[in-house]
């Protein structure tokens, strides 16, 4: 039995190796699979979050296209609407500018047949007229008038004429 | 009747040493094999078999009690390097993990009925020797043989003795302090047991009815607190001394 405080030369060799056994174990046991799943879990949530931040990115890049799109839709939208009401309007005034054409024609048109229908009546107005004179000269001829008569009815007859013209 | 002697308590006071099992002669030299050593196996096997045990199917997800309590232990020593040493000093947390566990569960074993392993001063002298290599290493390391050296003459050469007094009184002063609380607790429970013993017999009892229950409470301070404290102790002092030796963080 060693001494109640004693220093022995085995004691403190063997308790080397045994703390040295105990360090090994500790961290052939304890230490390194404790440490691997500690930085395999920091690793999958670094990649988690990794993998968050780029969804995230790539969400609000989409976002972002897709808005530039609706807006360029709008733009387009917009400009189909104006080309159409442009077209329209150029339509409309075309049709307006034919039917007055038209229209102004048309009224030449009538113009014109309104004068000749003018011209033939006058002609025929003529015609009759000096048959007429031939008539009332037959019947003046068939019969004795005054003076008078016969100068009222020259008269009359120039009036007509005048009238006719 | 006369009771058997088990049954009759402690009727002498002895405090010994650790056992002798076993001497061999190595170049002249008697190496003993103590009592010590086989406890020291028995505590180790104890940690090793519970660590194989906590860390058993380690996972990322679903983490298992066992696995949550090894998380824990891992962490906190961890956590306790780093507040103390900082964090260059992660590689010590193993070590000083070492020295903590062997030294409660070594001073725990009286709770059995055992020798304390840490009752052996040899035992601390061994421990308190590693971190002296410690130190001077860390010293050496940071500012070379010469200034390891030179620091035995700060601030004035006349320090040298004093120096070399303190640089000494460091280890013995930790071994001695853990040595002397364990094995201090085991001789005042010898003490108590002989006492109460002694106390049985005086009012006529041959059974010693008072060793049972009161041993218990003082055993609370004696070997639970004790054991804690000082294992406690010990690891802050070799972790304090050791990044003590190193110059300032900021260097790195």
């Amino acid at each position: 039995m060693l001494d109640f405080l004693s220093i022995d030369v085995g004691t403190i060799l063997f308790t080397l190796i045994n703390t040295l056994i105990l360090f090994l174990g500790l961290k052939h046991f304890l230490f390194r699979p404790v440490n691997a799943v500690l930085e395999l879990r920091q690793n999958t949530i670094d990649k988690a979050l990794q993998d968050a931040d780029s969804a995230n990115a790539e969400a609000q890049s989409r976002k972002e296209e897709y808005e530039q799109r609706i807006a360029a839709a709008k733009e387009e939208s917009a400009e189909l609407l104006r080309n159409a009401t442009r077209q329209a309007q150029r339509r409309a005034d075309e049709i307006v500018a034919t039917a007055k054409a038209d229209a102004a024609a048309v009224m030449q048109q009538n113009a014109e047949e309104l004068e000749r229908e003018k011209r033939r009546a006058e002609k025929e107005l003529r015609n009759e007229v000096s048959s007429l004179a031939v008539l009332v000269a037959e019947k003046v001829m068939d019969r004795e008038i005054n003076p008078d008569d016969h100068a009222r009815l020259i008269d009359a007859f120039i009036d007509s004429v005048e009238d006719a013209e | 009747m006369k009771l058997p002697a088990f049954l009759q308590g402690s009727s002498e006071l002895t405090v010994s040493g650790p056992k002798i099992i076993a001497s061999f002669d190595v170049f002249g030299i008697t190496i003993h094999f103590t009592e010590t050593i086989v406890l020291q196996w028995f505590v180790i096997a104890i940690l090793l078999l519970t660590a194989r045990f906590l860390t058993h199917k380690l996972t990322i997800h679903g983490v298992s009690k066992r696995q949550a309590i090894a998380e824990m232990l891992v962490d906190a020593i961890h956590n306790l390097v780093a507040d103390t040493m900082g964090k260059r000093w992660m590689f010590m947390a193993p070590y000083i993990a070492t020295i903590f566990s062997f030294s409660i569960l070594g001073s725990l074993i009286s709770l059995l009925g055992l020798r304390s392993v840490t009752s052996d001063f040899s035992v601390l002298a061994t421990w308190s020797a590693i971190t002296f290599v410690m130190i001077t290493a860390t010293k050496i390391r940071f500012t070379g043989v010469k200034g390891w050296l030179k620091g035995f003459l700060d601030p004035v050469p006349v320090m040298l003795p004093i120096n070399i007094l303190s640089e000494v009184a460091t280890p013995v002063s930790m071994a001695l302090r853990h040595f002397g609380n364990i094995a201090g607790g085991a001789v005042i429970t010898a003490l108590l047991y002989y006492g109460l013993t002694g106390l049985s017999h005086l009012i006529g009892l041959q059974f010693p009815i008072f060793t049972i229950g009161i041993p218990a409470v003082l055993s609370l301070y004696f070997d639970l607190f004790s054991g804690f404290m000082q294992a406690f102790i010990f690891c802050m002092l070799t972790m304090v001394f050791i990044s003590n030796a190193a110059p300032d963080e900021t260097d790195h």
